[in-house]
């Protein structure tokens, strides 16, 4: 494979680029693989990866419907953080986290892995204490945080509320200094290429219409490229996993949902931090394009659309606003959104399931991006060792049967209330 | 914004009203024995199809009561809104 | 200072009003009715900006919402606006507009030097780079890259502007006032349909107001003038200009944005500076029009390149050259009437017509005039680095892929006309799967998905004649649908040029040895060979070479790029357009000011605010008020320069010692009425309900069906059928929901209703061992004795002429009772019992103190029952029935929740007595294990507990209840504390609860 280098790029320039070999192929599918990863999103892709890389098992394909990167990879607010407060899910994100860190070394693919810090702003002692409580789960669990009162919060977000016009004044906040950003397309890329390159086979535009199951064991799939044989298989299809399960006669503890988000026109640089408002449901960083990207609720009703409403950004926007006033004279240039795959307690599945071969991985709720390498790494395990990692021991299906559920938000099963 | 016929009031938009999830999950009745597994099904499990989807929202700033909607969960079309005791 | 670009007399500006302006710190002056961007052409003005990544300049590429290129920094009114468009802000008396993207001036831009070193800044090149070491991304490169980035600056200032929201409803919405739009609402208007018609500019009439047609013996401008006029008049129909509509939502919900006073100078006085419309319409009307398609050619982004329906339009709306010297390149007829307006006032263009000999009527009129025409010709190139000053053409091959000799000949602007490219951005939103018309070679709507109708050239219909006659048909059609009416207007009759065919043919090839840009995305300077970059390195899918070339992705969203992007990868790839397919149309059309979008819903008003009806009494008394949800309550009355902590202090040690009064209006309240309300009751809460006789009240949890605790709170019989809920505030409406969710859909054979009477009661709570001397005085007449009115019961009184329920409840744990009377009464009842209570030193209390009381206690509240916790999880256990059935009891018996070492609520103190443990604490056996260390619990609510003088708080704890006398840490890594402590009873204070029975 070619090397992605200051030199290399330096050398094509004088030949006018014509040398760039291609990111990845375009194969047709063999008959059988070792395994089949349905769903070419980023951890589709990141499973395909760590199964050559770690497990040395090649013989995978992905396979994906529309183009890799499509679905909520290619469709998020590119937020990276391990700050949560029950021990499975800070253990696992900070195993992401450690992944983010050499992921552009590791993929030779820039993906602009950037710890801008991320800070939760608070607006009652209330709400400091709940972020106290999860601060303090985060560093006894090795993760950085720290919490600022109100004068340290206006010194680094100048630009927020602190006149006497607001409605929920800021008492402080809850930051992850290694928490960041990173460049959503170029993660799926990375991957893609890297696995292409150690023998995966990366099938677009192939729709999975069946699964062939016999004797409670997997054999393969049926797509609209013919059937292809496998011995084992890997869910990794989010908003869609539903539909797949239904073709599999599986219900699951999950929904699919609508989330959109915006982005601003771009503007000089203002803001440095990813920011989360604590009197609602409003995010908010700035790419390094300049556009101000903006996330919040869900448009809260089942939805496999890819479209939303605009009351539901109407409303995220008024909390961008009460957060910061500056943001009244940006326009809105573009809004997406994606399908959210949202599990009964907020938290996701990576597990075996009752088919024998068939391995599911769901529930990412609106986290699934930054899970991208945690969760490709340790499906890519549970699916080499057949058993799960103890990094991923927590996210079993059986939870739901036996009341060990993981709950960051205390919300129970109305998935539709972010 | 969705445009939602209320079945007592008429047709409002969807700022009146607060979803209410899966209108196909039955609770188990009071006092009968029921297994583990039909329980956590009430609880837990969703069929979430992509399509027809039968889900009850809450009229909640007109005449407070839970209704029955058809609706597309793709296009978000909707077919057909229904008192709590009819059915499609 | 003459206007060099200015003619005397065409246009639609008003010549008696002269504007002046500032551009770059530089003073102009234009008329009433230019834009910034005609203005500044008029004054010879064409470097506007630079571009995104190369920093090439930029001049006008359009003349209007199209326009990829000049984009300012705008000064009104003391504020400033980043990226506004020059060719959509119109000018007004004191405009100030500045470059943006450049530094230190748009003339000499350092930035430039990325243009000269483009080769190393192909699509996509930092993939490939700025990965060592690797801290460098996010300590040196990207703070590089984002500083080069962006446009427009961003004030911090609160904007000062107004923006108004507006609920209309109609049953056609028409977007769109040429042609198609016009005769659509008048055919639809006179048809007695309610009608709202929307255009984007500030003048009706889209096209007509720079073609040369007549309708029904007038000027198209003329028709289009008196069909304005008469609809204004008409009152079934609302016209609207500088109006967008910019988003097609379910259902028929389009959302439009007016610009109400952009153009002023200041806004008006009670006036919003924009009104953003939500309109329902029973059918809406796309006469959106056209985007003229530009030509692709070598350093095709050199200012003085522009549109030829702009420079069209710049001629025959403002009077204004975009050149003195044109060449017109054109691949069909339009480019013809551009060259035909500029003939007519005096200029002489060129035309290049990629085509070979066509013929048609109006290039036998130019052929006419005498103009110089070169068929089978292109420019490979246009000269000049800030301006055009000159242009290489060439002969070209009929296949068109050899260029012959080039030759180079002057001009001051390059007019470009590759065809039209409907605008269906509406149409695609509405969910329309839209499909390619060969024809034209553009898409086109296709089955319409809601209620829409697409007429016009946005429908892919460029003669006048047609568009007409279909456009008053579908208006008539629409409208006699909802109507019923029937009456039809006549259609007039058309007179235009009738023109050929245009040419498939967009991208000039390259001539040998030379290595122009050719850009097909202006903006974020994406060239030809970005693209096949792109493609040869497998990124194929349209979406693939968007993201990783960003084409299309800047501020115009690619309205003149797109179709030039596909028409390449399809050409590359071998492929068919319509089997490239086009990335999604997306809203808003146009960017929209998001201060606009949210309306008045900003500062202190961002939220709603709820008082209880003694809120002004605490503000009078000194209340430091807390956020409680969106309502307010009184945190603690300040006296003299105490602190939270010393009020809050005083204030529990009052209730503890003499008496408090608290505001607990803010509680949820639920009245339940009903024959089977007994029974209701039972199967809600997880006690047993059906033996409370009239007059008791009983406390209550609630659980949801997953077992988890949803609230608790005390319920009373008011009569036999009647019964008094109350909540926590937190959860007052999602339980009066869940409620109705059960009574109407589970159990609707039990014959039971409820109400919210939340704002109806206000509440006093009175508590504390003097409150029943407080209670005897303000209810002289009642048996309040502990015989008469014992713990948990309830009686209604006469407070002073005012109906009140006493509930003998107690959450501080002390003798308590509560006091309610019909909100209206709240403030004197309030009253009443601070003046009785003044002989026995009754004082208000806040929730910091009502919170103090109830740790100590050990009563569970929010921070508790926190969507986590089971009933046995705080000690609730004892009100779970093993007998009947309730909502959520068949989670219960799962294995986490009936674990050994199930968590369970504790007390802590700290070893020393002094130490407060901060909230948010969590307990561990070992301070300094390695991490991960093992957290056994965590402190939910702390205090300084009044009884005891020492800190003390709550903790849920694993195996808790075999935990008491056991010495832990609490440990805050956040606070940098270690905390010995020792577990006791969560019931710190009276566990045996006499008090309240005392």
């Amino acid at each position: 494979m070619q090397k992605y280098s200051v030199f290399s790029l330096i050398k094509n320039a004088f030949k006018g680029h014509k040398d760039w070999e291609v990111a990845w192929k375009d194969p047709t599918p063999k008959n059988e693989y070792d395994v089949i990863i349905i769903g070419g999103g980023g951890h589709g892709l990141a499973t395909a990866y760590y199964l050559a890389k770690e497990h040395n098992i090649t013989n995978v394909a992905i396979v994906e419907k529309g183009w890799i990167g499509g679905g909520n990879v290619g469709r998020n607010t590119t937020i990276l953080r391990s700050n949560y407060m029950h021990d499975q899910n800070g253990l696992f994100y900070e195993k992401g986290m450690d992944l983010w860190r050499s992921m552009s070394q590791d993929l030779n693919f820039n993906v602009m892995y950037s710890p801008r810090g991320i800070i939760n702003l608070a607006h009652s002692d209330a709400q400091m204490n709940a972020y106290s409580r999860r601060g303090n789960s985060m560093r006894l669990n090795g993760i950085d945080a720290v919490l600022l009162g109100r004068e340290e919060i206006k010194k680094i977000l100048p630009m927020l509320d602190f006149s006497d016009d607001v409605r929920f004044p800021i008492f402080g906040g809850l930051m992850q200094p290694s928490g960041g950003t990173a460049r959503h397309d170029a993660v799926a890329w990375g991957y893609a290429r890297q696995a292409d390159s150690m023998g995966v086979d990366i099938i677009q535009h192939c729709e999975v219409t069946g699964f062939d199951v016999t004797n409670g064991k997997i054999k393969g799939i049926k797509t609209s490229k013919g059937n292809i044989k496998a011995k084992k298989i890997g869910l990794c299809v989010a908003g869609n996993t539903s539909m797949l399960a239904e073709m599999l006669n599986m219900t699951l503890p999950i929904e699919t949902h609508l989330l959109q988000a915006c982005v601003s026109e771009p503007i000089k640089p203002i803001l440095d931090q990813v920011v989360t408002f604590g009197a609602g449901h409003f995010y908010c960083s700035q790419s390094d394009k300049g556009e101000m990207v903006m996330g919040g609720d869900l448009d809260g009703y089942n939805s496999y659309a890819q479209r939303g409403n605009l009351p539901t950004l109407q409303h995220v926007l008024t909390e961008g606003i009460a957060m910061f006033p500056f943001l009244s004279k940006l326009k809105m240039l573009r809004t997406w959104g994606g399908i959210m795959d949202m599990s009964m307690d907020g938290s996701p599945i990576i597990d075996k399931t009752h088919i024998e071969g068939l391995y599911l991985n769901c529930g990412w709720c609106y986290g699934g991006f930054k899970a991208t390498p945690a969760s490709g790494w340790t499906f890519a395990h549970t699916i080499a060792q057949d058993k799960v990692h103890e990094l991923n021991a927590g996210y079993n299906l059986n939870r739901f049967n036996t009341g060990h559920l993981i709950d960051e938000k205390g919300l129970g099963t109305k998935t539709w209330i972010s | 914004m969705l445009h939602i016929k209320c079945p007592y009031c008429g047709t409002r938009s969807q700022n009146e009203f607060v979803y209410g999830g899966d209108a196909t999950v039955k609770r188990p009745q009071l006092n009968k024995e029921v297994s583990d597994k039909e329980w956590d099904t009430f609880v837990y499990l969703r069929k979430s199809p992509r399509g027809k989807h039968l889900e009850f929202w809450q009229h909640i700033s007109g005449c407070r009561q839970w209704i029955k909607v058809q609706r597309d969960t793709a296009t978000h079309e909707i077919f057909k809104t229904l008192k709590p005791n009819e059915d499609i | 200072m003459p206007q060099d670009f200015r003619l005397d007399k065409i246009g639609l500006i008003n010549r008696n009003k002269k504007i002046s302006f500032k551009f770059n710190g530089k003073s102009y002056f234009g008329y009433e009715g230019d834009t910034l961007a005609s203005a500044l052409i008029a004054n010879g003005v064409h470097l506007v900006g630079r571009s995104f990544k190369y920093h090439r300049p930029r001049g006008f590429f359009g003349a209007g919402v199209d326009e990829p290129y000049a984009i300012v920094q705008l000064y009104r009114n003391n504020e400033t606006d980043p990226n506004a468009r020059a060719t959509e802000q119109e000018l007004f008396e004191g405009l100030e507009a500045k470059s943006v993207n450049c530094w230190p001036s748009v003339n000499f831009d350092i930035g430039a030097i990325n243009n000269f070193l483009n080769k190393f800044f192909p699509a996509g090149f930092y993939y490939k780079t700025f990965m060592w070491p690797r801290s460098f991304w996010y300590k040196v490169y990207e703070p590089f890259i984002r500083k080069a980035a962006g446009f427009g600056v961003a004030s911090i200032k609160h904007d000062k502007e107004r923006y108004e929201h507006k609920y209309e409803y109609c049953d056609l919405l028409i977007t769109g006032s040429g042609p198609s739009g016009l005769a659509s609402a008048y055919a639809a208007a006179k048809n007695g349909a309610k009608v709202i018609l929307a255009e984007d500019k500030p003048r009706f009439g889209g096209s007509l107001l720079t073609s040369e047609v007549n309708i029904g013996n007038q000027s198209g401008k003329e028709w289009a003038e008196n069909i304005i006029t008469e609809l204004k008049e008409m009152p079934n129909v609302i016209v609207r200009n500088r109006a967008q509509v910019f988003g097609y939502y379910d259902h028929n919900m389009l959302v439009m944005s007016e610009r109400v006073n952009d153009h002023l100078a200041k806004s008006k006085k009670y006036s919003p500076k924009q009104r953003l419309w939500y309109i329902r319409a029973k059918e809406v009307v796309i006469s959106s029009g056209s985007i003229e398609r530009p030509l692709v050619f070598g350093n095709n982004d050199t200012p003085g390149v522009v549109l030829s329906s702009a420079a069209k339009e710049y001629l025959k709306v403002y009077g204004v050259l975009v050149g003195r010297n044109p060449l017109i390149f054109t691949n069909n007829d339009s480019g013809y009437e551009t060259a035909i307006e500029f003939k007519k006032n005096g200029i002489w263009p060129i035309i290049l017509d990629t085509r070979n000999n066509p013929n048609s009527e109006i290039i036998d009129e130019a052929k006419r005039m005498g103009i110089d025409i070169k068929f089978s010709h292109v420019v490979v190139a246009a000269k000049g680095y800030k301006k055009v000053k000159s242009a290489e053409i060439a002969k070209i091959s009929e296949d068109k892929k050899k260029l012959g000799a080039i030759k180079n000949i002057n001009c001051d602007c390059i007019c470009v006309s590759g065809f039209w490219t409907p605008t269906i951005h509406l149409t695609s939103q509405s969910g329309n799967k839209t499909k390619f018309n060969e024809e034209i070679d553009a898409f086109v709507p296709g089955q319409s998905k809601q209620e829409e109708t697409t007429v016009g050239s946005a429908n892919g219909i460029f003669t006048l004649e047609e568009t007409l006659k279909k456009s008053f048909e579908v208006g008539h059609q629409i409208s006699k649908k909802i109507t019923k009416n029937d009456n039809k207007v006549s259609i007039p009759t058309v007179v235009e040029k009738k023109f050929t065919k245009h040419d498939k043919f967009w991208c000039v090839p390259l001539p040998k040895e030379k290595k122009y840009k050719r850009f097909l995305d202006f903006q974020n300077d994406v060239a030809v060979t970005d693209v096949e970059l792109a493609l040869r390195e497998g990124y194929r899918s349209i979406e693939h070479v968007k993201r990783y070339t960003t084409l299309g992705m800047a501020t115009d969203q690619g309205k003149t790029s797109n179709l030039n992007g596909l028409q390449l990868v399809s050409d590359f790839e071998n492929k068919i357009i319509p089997s490239v397919g086009h990335t999604t149309f997306r809203p808003p059309y146009t960017p929209v000011t998001i201060g606009a979008i949210v309306g008045r819903e900003v500062g202190k008003h961002s939220k709603p605010t709820r008082k209880s009806p003694m809120h002004s009494w605490h503000e009078k008394h000194n209340a430091v008020f807390v956020d409680a949800g969106i309502w307010l309550r009184p945190r603690y009355y300040k006296q003299g320069n105490e602190g939270l902590f010393e009020a809050s202090k005083r204030e529990a040690e009052n209730v503890r010692r003499n008496v408090g009064v608290c505001d607990v209006t803010t509680l949820g309240k639920i009245d339940i009425k009903g024959p089977d309300a007994a029974e209701f009751l039972n199967r809600v809460y997880t006690n047993a309900w059906l033996k409370l006789p009239v007059g008791k009240a009983r406390y209550g949890v609630m659980l949801r069906e997953d077992g988890i605790v949803m609230d608790d709170g005390t319920t009373t019989r008011i009569s036999e059928n009647h019964y008094h809920m109350t909540t926590t505030t937190a959860q007052a409406a999602n339980v009066l929901s869940h409620l109705e969710y059960y009574l109407q859909i589970v159990w609707p054979e039990l014959n039971v209703n409820v109400v919210s009477t939340t704002e109806q009661w206000a509440g006093a709570a009175i508590a504390g061992p003097k409150s029943r001397n407080v209670l005897q005085k303000l209810f002289p007449d009642i048996d309040i004795s502990n015989e008469g009115l014992p713990f948990m019961g309830y009686v209604e009184g006469n407070l002073f002429g005012v109906y009140a329920r006493i509930f003998r409840i107690s959450f501080s744990g002390e003798l308590a009772y509560e006091v309610n009377v019909e909100s209206d009464n709240g403030n004197f009842m309030w009253e009443k019992i601070i003046d009785i209570g003044k002989e026995f030193l009754i004082q208000p209390y806040g929730t910091e103190a009502l919170s103090t009381l109830r740790i100590e206690m050990g009563h569970v509240a929010g921070s508790e029952l926190d969507g986590r916790t089971i009933p046995y999880d705080n000690g609730l256990q004892g009100l779970v029935s093993k007998k009947k059935d309730f909502i959520g009891k068949r989670s219960l018996n799962r294995s986490a929740f009936t674990a050994e070492d199930r968590q369970k609520v504790v007390g802590v103190v700290p070893l020393d007595k002094k130490t407060s443990i901060p909230e948010g604490s969590h307990l561990v056996k070992d301070a300094n294990a390695k991490l991960p260390n093992p957290k056994l619990g965590h402190v939910s609510a702390s205090c300084w507990s009044v009884e005891y003088n020492n800190p003390f708080s709550l903790a849920i704890l694993r195996d808790g209840k075999n935990m008491i006398g056991q010495k832990l840490f609490a440990l805050s890594p956040l606070k940098n504390k270690t905390i010995p402590v020792e577990i006791v009873s969560s019931h710190y204070v009276d566990p045996k609860g006499e008090r309240v029975r005392s």
